[in-house]
């Protein structure tokens, strides 16, 4: 398969009052047409600020996009003038952001805020616009759509403003939807339905997805091929079954064991990582889970973090990650 | 219900106005955030009250401890009904109940040291005095993890789950025998929430504290309860132990909270079929008639829009509020 996007080497770093903050820190993804991947990690290991920086919308300063290339559709992204960026967001690539209340204007109507993106890319005039607005909110699953086009956002519950911004994303018909955290925010039942809505959208239009997510559990449900992110690099990635069923990086074999899960039998302790997450401004030599890692030797802090293929197409940067989890239960 | 219950709770029901008009203020409806709840949570154990938002698990953690006053029912705490007491009568209880906060960033003085937050309550009972203080604040750092040395920092110097270690070391520096979690591990990262989870577990154990664990994460509270109440727009619409409730769910919505829960394995997860509820949380100011999970229940039947079920005994220590249980029928309106 093509790849439809791919970031390499992309470096983002924030420049604060305490120091240089490597938020992103030579990462490299890749996204086939129609597939879903999901980037995961824990708050601040920079999975947000890698999407961000794709469409270019990381506030300068403090931040800065340092080196890397975003290959979308041919084109470099990152070397793309101002206006022709425009067109990409939105047009090709749309997003989906985790608080809707923050990231729709609640002074315009949703009607209005959809028909924006559909005059302005699709050159589509008023009453068309609005007409293909109600089609998309009825595709969504919002009902009395022509009325619910001229309510304001906080006329709408989080759901159903979550459904206006996947009518929003989808609006322009993009080949990749970026969807951070699209469920976090709203309870099981309601985000059952909505991953439910988003992959019958994306099988049926052929887009491809990047979810940005903390919950383990909706990957499993969503993603095909995962990404986990700790401190600013990926540290390990691969198919999702090979992921989640033979992890070969410390990390993701922790986040696997510290949450309970409903369908084994209850554990009487759960296995927490211990520690706290390493200061973005201060990393140690070498690998930066060193100190809450439970396998630590050490070797670890003059390694080199390169990615290592352990199974075919699955890579970790743990240099004893060829060994998996049986060998490393006896060191 | 025997010598070994903390807290009973008997048709706890609570009512908020709304009201219309600046002076005059004319009361035009009410949110009935609690309507009829009664359960118990036994010396040592947790009980897990779980719900979406809006179901009014928080009001139910909020009345109990009385920080709101309930329109009706009572609440008996060691014996003795919360609802019938002066606000004096209150102090003289409330070392014993302790609350731990969601959001440990929003619920610390960003003005207090980590001394002056475990140990206002020291202060606000009259027993913050002399060098046995400082000693109690120290020892109470350390029960929860962190170093005594820790006393002087102020909130901002704290990761998230320091924080809610804080919090959880206030709860316990007047040794209550009674603790209300609200969304406690919530705002955290999951490596972490296994850390406090951990924490509460282990305090339990050492203290014999009972809890209510009020959550929406139904794995957390599998993990942390031993018997579990499921709450839908007020009112409980099941409660059981922690095993029956999960492994043989009866009330429609238990199951269909249980199967929107995803699993963290794509293999498990491939071959699930999630129930996929109609609709969204009707609110609360106009809920529906008869029972009020009808209108999104996959199972609804005839009686369903007329009925009110009752909640009743199915089994041993299982009750459940749905008119596919012939114990939950009225008695006014036999099946």
């Amino acid at each position: 398969m093509a790849d439809l996007l791919q970031v390499r080497d992309l470096t983002t770093h924030f420049f604060t009052r305490d120091g240089e903050v490597g938020a992103v820190d030579g990462v490299s993804y890749s996204v086939a047409a129609g597939e879903t991947i999901a980037l995961v990690g824990e708050s601040g290991c920079g999975k947000t600020v890698s999407a961000l920086s794709i469409v270019r919308l990381i506030p300068e300063p403090p931040g800065r996009i340092l080196s890397g290339k975003v290959l979308f559709d041919g084109a470099d992204l990152l070397q793309l003038p101002a206006d022709e960026m425009r067109l990409v967001r939105g047009g090709k690539i749309a997003m989906i952001f985790q608080e809707p209340m923050t990231s729709l204007n609640p002074v315009l109507t949703v009607g209005r805020q959809i028909t924006e993106a559909l005059e302005l890319h699709q050159h589509m005039n008023r009453q068309d616009a609005f007409r293909e607005t109600v089609r998309l909110l009825k595709l969504v699953g919002i009902p009395n759509a022509d009325q619910r086009a001229r309510s304001y956002p906080h006329h709408l519950s989080g759901g159903m403003r979550q459904r206006v911004m996947i009518a929003m994303a989808i609006s322009c018909k993009p080949k990749l939807i970026i969807a951070d955290e699209p469920t976090t925010a709203l309870d099981v039942t309601i985000q059952a339905q909505l991953l439910e809505l988003m992959r019958s959208i994306a099988r049926d239009l052929g887009t491809a997805t990047i979810l940005i997510t903390h919950n383990l559990g909706v990957v499993a449900r969503y993603a095909r091929r995962v990404y986990v992110m700790y401190a600013g690099k990926i540290v390990e990635h691969g198919p999702a079954l090979a992921v989640y069923h033979d992890p070969r990086h410390p990390y993701t074999v922790g986040l696997l064991a510290s949450v309970p899960r409903l369908d084994e039998p209850r554990k009487t302790r759960l296995a927490p990582i211990e520690g706290q997450p390493p200061d973005l401004v201060s990393l140690p030599r070498g690998c930066a889970f060193q100190a809450r890692c439970s396998f630590y030797s050490g070797g670890c802090e003059g390694q080199a973090l390169d990615l290592l293929e352990v199974s075919p197409g699955h890579y970790s940067v743990c240099w004893q990650g060829r060994k998996g989890r049986e060998e490393w239960a006896k060191t | 219900m025997g010598e070994d219950v903390v807290v009973r709770v008997a048709g706890l029901a609570m009512h908020f106005p709304i009201t219309s008009g600046l002076f005059l203020q004319r009361k035009i409806g009410l949110v009935k955030a609690v309507d009829g709840v009664s359960f118990a949570v036994r010396k040592g154990e947790t009980l897990g009250l779980v719900g979406e938002s809006g179901c009014g698990k928080t009001t139910v953690g909020k009345c109990v401890l009385q920080l709101y006053r309930p329109t009706s029912g009572s609440v008996f705490f060691e014996g003795q009904d919360l609802c019938r007491m002066s606000e004096g009568q209150l102090r003289q209880v409330r070392p014993r109940m302790q609350l731990i906060f969601q959001d440990p960033g929003e619920s610390l003085d960003p003005r207090f040291t980590a001394a002056d937050i475990v140990g206002e309550p020291m202060w606000i009972q009259g027993k913050a005095q002399g060098p046995a203080y400082r000693e109690r604040i120290a020892e109470l750092l350390s029960i929860v993890g962190l170093a005594p040395y820790m006393a002087d920092r102020y909130p901002h110097e704290f990761s998230g789950g320091q924080r809610q270690r804080l919090g959880v070391a206030r709860a316990l520096a007047l040794e209550p025998t009674f603790i209300v979690c609200d969304e406690p591990v919530s705002a955290l990262d999951v490596s972490i929430q296994a850390q406090i989870i951990n924490l509460l577990d282990d305090l339990q154990q050492k203290y014999g504290i009972a809890y209510l664990f009020i959550a929406h994460d139904l794995s957390v509270v599998r993990h942390l309860s031993d018997r579990v109440a499921v709450m839908y727009l007020g009112k409980i619409a099941e409660i059981a132990g922690r095993d029956a409730l999960y492994q043989e769910p009866l009330h429609p919505y238990t199951q269909a909270l249980l199967s929107a829960v995803p699993i963290p394995d794509p293999a498990v997860e491939a071959k699930r079929v999630p129930i996929i509820l109609k609709g969204e949380v009707p609110s609360p100011i106009n809920p529906p008639s008869g029972c009020v999970f009808h209108p999104r229940c996959p199972k609804a039947f005839g009686p369903c829009p007329t009925v009110v079920p009752v909640l009743a005994d199915v089994s041993q220590d299982h009750q459940v509020s749905c008119l596919l249980y012939p114990p939950s029928w009225p008695p006014s309106a036999p099946p």
